[in-house]
C-alpha cells in the first residue's frame, strides 16, 4: 500500500497556502512534515482524510494503493487520524470505543481482538472502564488501538503528542511508531517538534507555501 | 448600578426575587394541599362521569405529541447535522417558539377545518368535504398541532446543548474521528452525537409532555369536547360559581398532576433498565448509514410551512368578513375587524404592559440574583424554574388563585403581574443562567486593571458580552407573558381582560375576522421582540 499525492495545493480565500506539491509515502514509512502555524499542515491533513472545511479550497489527487480517493467522503477512505485530544466517546467504554471502528463480523472474534490488542498495550483489565477514569498517556494509546483496530489503509497524525507531559512523550511516540510499523502502512504526521521525528525517518519542511526535503 | 450591586449584600441581593418569585410560588404549591384532605372534592370526582377517558385523552394527546415532536426534531437534527442550513434553522425555530400556542393554534384551526384552506386546495368541490379535523374525538388535532408547536422548543434545547458539547466538548472532532473509523454521517449521529445529546433532551421533554397534557387554551380551542381533556373538565370546574365544585378541580389537578409525576417517573426508570440493552449496538461496527438529509428537509419545510401558513391566515381572515366555500381568495377585503379592535383595545395594552413589565422585572430579578449570589446557589434557584415548567400550570395557577383570593390580589393588577411573572422568570433564569456563569470573570479584572469604573466596565464589557442572552431571555420572557391564559384568568377574577383571554372567548363564538385579528395581535408582539432580539444580538463578528 502507498498514499500518493499528486499535484495537491491548498487555497484560502483566494491566496494560495501550499503550492502544488507530489510526493509517495510508502507502507511501513512515517513522513513527518514541520511547518509554523496557519502554515496549513494540519488542513492537509483534513484535505487527505476527506473533510476539508469552508474556506479552504484545495486541488490536486490523493490516491490510496491505486484508488483515487476524490470526492469519497471520510468514512470511505479507510484514512485513520489521530489528534491532538484523544477524542475518546465519553458515552462509550473503552471496549466500545475500540469495537466502534473494529470492521463488522463475527462477535466473539471481534472481542477476542479487542482484548488482546488491549493486553497487547499494557492495558489488559481496562476493557469495561470509562475512558475518563484512564490517565493521559493510557487514553492516548486507546485512540490509537481504536484508529489501527478499524484496519486503516494509511495514518494521519495531527500533532498527536503535543498535549502529553513530557516524560510520557518518549514512550508513546515508541508505541506509535511500533505499532504503525507492524501495521505495514504508509503515516504522515504534522508536529511542531523536531524530537517527534521517529530516528532515520524523512522530514520535509513547510514555509512560504513550498514543501520541502529538510 | 454595578457599584450599587457590589455594595449589595448577598441577602439583599436574593430578597427581591425570594419575595416576588420564590414565596409566591411555595405558598400558591402549598395552598394546593389542603385539597387532599377534603372528601367532599375527591367523592365528586369519582363519580364524574367523564373522568377516567378524559384523563385517558389527556395522557394521549400530551404523550404522542411529545413523541411526534421528539421524532421530528431528531429527523431534522441527524438530516441537518454540519449542513450550512443550521444558523436559518435556528432562526426559524426561535420565531416558531415565539408563536403562541393560542395563536397557533386558532390558525392551524381555520387551515385544517373542513372549510380550510387545506380543504379548498386539495378537495375543492361545491360543498366541504366531510372531515372531522377540529375538535376530533380523538384528539388528533390537537396532538398534532402541539407537535408541531413543541417541535420548535425541542430544536432550540438540542440545539444550544449541542453548541455547548462543540464549545467545551470536542463533538466537532469526534465527528471526524467517527468517519475516519469508517461511519457515515447517519451512523456518527445515531451512535456519537444522539447519545450525548438525549441527557441534555430530558427536561425540556418533560416540561413538552406535562405541558401537553395539562393544556387548556389550545385544548380549548383544537380538542375533544365529548369527553374533553381533563385539562378542559378542571379548567370548567375551576371556573365554577359553585366552591364545591372548584374543590373538586383542584382534587382533579392534584389527581392529574399525580399520574403525570408517576408516567413520567416511571418512563424514566424504564429508559434506565432498557438503554443499556442497546449498548452493544453502539459498537456493532462501521455502518455507511447516510444522514436523513432528504427528509429532515421535507420534516422542517412542512412544520414551517404550516406555521406560516397559519399565521398568514390569520392575517387574511381578518380582514375577510365572507368567504364562500370553494373559493380560493376571498371576494372582498374589509377592516371591520380591525376597526372592531381598535375601538375595545384594552386587553392588548394590557397584555403588552404586562408583558414588558414582567420580562424587565424578571431580568432584573434574575440579574441582581447572578450578581450578589455565589454559583452554588443557583441549583435550588433553577430547580425551582424547572419545576414551576415541568408542573402542571394548572396546579401552580389552582394554588396561586386560593392564595391571592386570601390576599385581596385576586382582580388587582398587582396580582395579575405576580401570576404572570411566575412563568416567566421561571423562563428567564433557565436561559440566563448557563450563559451567566459561563462568563470568564478575568475579562472585568482586565478592564478594572485599566482603570475603568466597575459600572462601565459591568456595561461596556459584561453586559455587552452578554448582551445575546441577554436580550434572547427578554425576549421570550415576553413572548411567556404574552401567551399566558390559565393564571391570568383565574386571577383577573373578571375584572380585567388580557388578549388570550379575549381571543379563547372569541374562538368559541363564530366572528372569525374578530378572532383571526385578535390571535394575530397575540401573535406580532413576540415575533416582533424575538426578532429584535436577535438583529440586535448580533455578534460583531462570526
Amino acid at each position: 500500500m502507498a498514499l500518493s499525492l499528486e499535484e495537491v495545493s491548498i487555497r484560502l480565500d483566494g491566496h494560495t497556502l501550499i503550492k502544488p506539491f507530489t510526493m509517495r509515502l510508502e507502507k511501513g514509512v512515517i513522513v513527518t512534515l514541520m511547518g509554523p502555524s496557519g502554515s496549513g499542515k494540519s488542513t492537509l491533513l483534513s484535505f487527505i482524510a476527506g473533510d476539508l472545511t469552508a474556506p479552504f479550497t484545495a486541488t490536486g489527487d490523493v490516491t490510496l494503493d491505486g484508488r483515487n480517493l476524490d470526492g469519497l467522503p471520510p468514512e470511505k477512505r479507510r484514512i485513520g487520524r489521530l489528534f491532538q485530544d484523544d477524542l475518546l466517546f465519553p458515552h462509550m467504554s473503552v471496549a466500545e470505543n475500540l469495537l466502534f471502528g473494529m470492521p463488522r463480523g463475527e462477535q466473539q472474534a471481534r472481542h477476542a481482538a479487542m482484548t488482546a490488542a488491549l493486553a497487547e498495550a499494557g492495558l489488559a483489565g481496562f476493557a469495561e472502564r470509562p475512558p475518563q477514569t484512564l490517565s493521559g498517556g493510557q487514553r492516548a494509546r486507546v485512540a490509537l488501538l481504536r484508529s489501527l483496530l478499524a484496519s486503516p489503509g494509511a495514518m494521519l497524525l495531527d500533532e498527536p503528542f503535543n498535549k502529553l507531559d513530557a516524560d510520557l512523550r518518549a514512550g508513546l511516540r515508541d508505541f506509535v511508531f511500533r505499532h504503525i510499523a507492524a501495521r505495514d502502512i504508509p503515516c504522515l504526521m504534522v508536529t511542531h517538534d523536531r524530537a517527534d521525528v521517529p530516528p532515520g525517518g524523512r522530514l520535509l519542511l513547510l514555509g512560504r507555501g513550498e514543501v520541502r526535503d529538510a | 448600578m454595578a457599584r450599587t450591586l457590589r455594595r449589595l449584600t448577598p441577602a439583599q441581593g436574593a430578597l427581591p426575587i425570594l419575595v416576588l418569585w420564590v414565596l409566591p410560588l411555595a405558598a400558591s404549591m402549598l395552598m394546593l394541599l389542603p385539597a387532599i384532605a377534603e372528601p367532599d372534592a375527591w367523592r365528586q370526582l369519582q363519580s364524574h362521569p367523564q373522568l377516567w377517558s378524559a384523563l385517558v385523552l389527556s395522557l394521549a394527546t400530551g404523550g404522542g405529541a411529545s413523541v411526534l415532536a421528539l421524532l421530528m426534531s431528531v429527523l431534522v437534527l441527524a438530516g441537518l447535522d454540519r449542513s450550512r442550513a443550521l444558523p436559518q434553522l435556528q432562526a426559524l425555530a426561535a420565531a416558531g417558539l415565539a408563536l403562541p400556542h393560542l395563536a397557533f393554534a386558532i390558525g392551524f384551526g381555520f387551515l385544517i377545518m373542513p372549510t380550510g384552506l387545506i380543504a379548498r386546495l386539495i378537495e375543492g368541490g361545491a360543498t366541504p368535504p366531510p372531515w372531522v379535523t377540529v375538535q376530533d374525538s380523538w384528539g388528533l388535532s390537537l396532538m398534532l398541532a402541539l407537535a408541531l408547536k413543541e417541535l420548535p422548543f425541542l430544536l432550540i434545547a438540542a440545539l444550544a446543548a449541542l453548541a455547548r458539547g462543540d464549545g467545551t466538548g470536542h463533538l466537532t472532532q469526534e465527528r471526524r474521528v467517527a468517519a475516519s473509523l469508517g461511519h457515515g454521517a447517519g451512523s456518527v449521529w445515531l451512535r456519537v452525537v444522539l447519545p450525548q445529546l438525549l441527557p441534555s433532551l430530558r427536561w425540556p421533554l418533560v416540561i413538552v409532555f406535562v405541558y401537553g397534557a395539562t393544556v387548556v387554551d389550545m385544548a380549548l380551542v383544537l380538542g375533544p369536547t365529548q369527553p374533553p381533556t381533563l385539562a378542559v373538565v378542571i379548567w370548567h370546574a375551576l371556573n365554577h360559581a359553585d366552591a364545591a365544585v372548584n374543590g373538586m378541580g383542584l382534587a382533579m389537578t392534584l389527581l392529574l398532576t399525580s399520574v403525570l409525576a408517576a408516567l413520567v417517573a416511571t418512563t424514566l426508570l424504564l429508559l434506565q433498565v432498557t438503554l443499556p440493552r442497546l449498548r452493544h449496538w453502539l459498537c456493532a461496527g462501521p455502518s455507511l448509514l447516510a444522514a436523513p438529509r432528504g427528509m429532515a428537509v421535507v420534516t422542517g419545510t412542512m412544520a414551517g410551512l404550516l406555521m406560516l401558513a397559519a399565521i398568514l391566515l390569520l392575517a387574511l381572515l381578518s380582514v375577510t368578513p365572507r368567504w364562500p366555500y370553494p373559493a380560493l381568495m376571498p371576494p372582498a377585503v374589509t377592516f371591520a375587524a380591525w376597526t372592531t379592535l381598535g375601538s375595545s383595545a384594552a386587553p392588548l395594552w394590557l397584555s403588552l404592559l404586562l408583558a414588558a413589565t414582567t420580562a424587565l422585572a424578571a431580568l432584573g430579578l434574575a440579574l441582581l440574583w447572578f450578581e450578589t449570589q455565589p454559583e452554588g446557589r443557583d441549583r435550588w434557584l433553577i430547580g425551582l424554574a424547572l419545576a414551576t415548567l415541568a408542573l402542571p400550570q394548572l396546579a401552580v395557577a389552582g394554588g396561586q388563585y386560593r392564595l391571592f383570593l386570601g390576599l385581596g390580589l385576586t382582580g388587582t393588577l398587582p396580582g395579575l403581574f405576580l401570576a404572570h411573572l411566575t412563568p416567566v422568570a421561571a423562563y428567564v433564569l433557565i436561559i440566563l443562567q448557563g450563559p451567566y456563569r459561563a462568563f470568564d470573570s478575568r475579562y472585568m479584572m482586565v478592564a478594572r486593571s485599566l482603570s475603568v469604573p466597575a459600572s462601565t466596565a459591568w456595561l461596556r464589557v459584561k453586559l455587552s458580552l452578554l448582551r445575546a442572552p441577554v436580550l434572547t431571555a427578554a425576549a421570550i420572557g415576553f413572548a411567556v407573558s404574552m401567551a399566558q391564559f390559565v393564571p391570568a384568568q383565574l386571577v383577573a377574577a373578571g375584572r380585567y381582560s388580557t388578549l388570550p383571554m379575549e381571543a379563547v372567548t372569541l374562538s368559541a363564538g363564530g366572528n372569525r375576522p374578530l378572532t383571526a385579528a385578535f390571535a394575530l395581535c397575540l401573535a406580532a408582539p413576540p415575533l416582533a421582540a424575538f426578532l429584535a432580539a436577535s438583529l440586535l444580538g448580533r455578534p460583531r463578528w462570526r
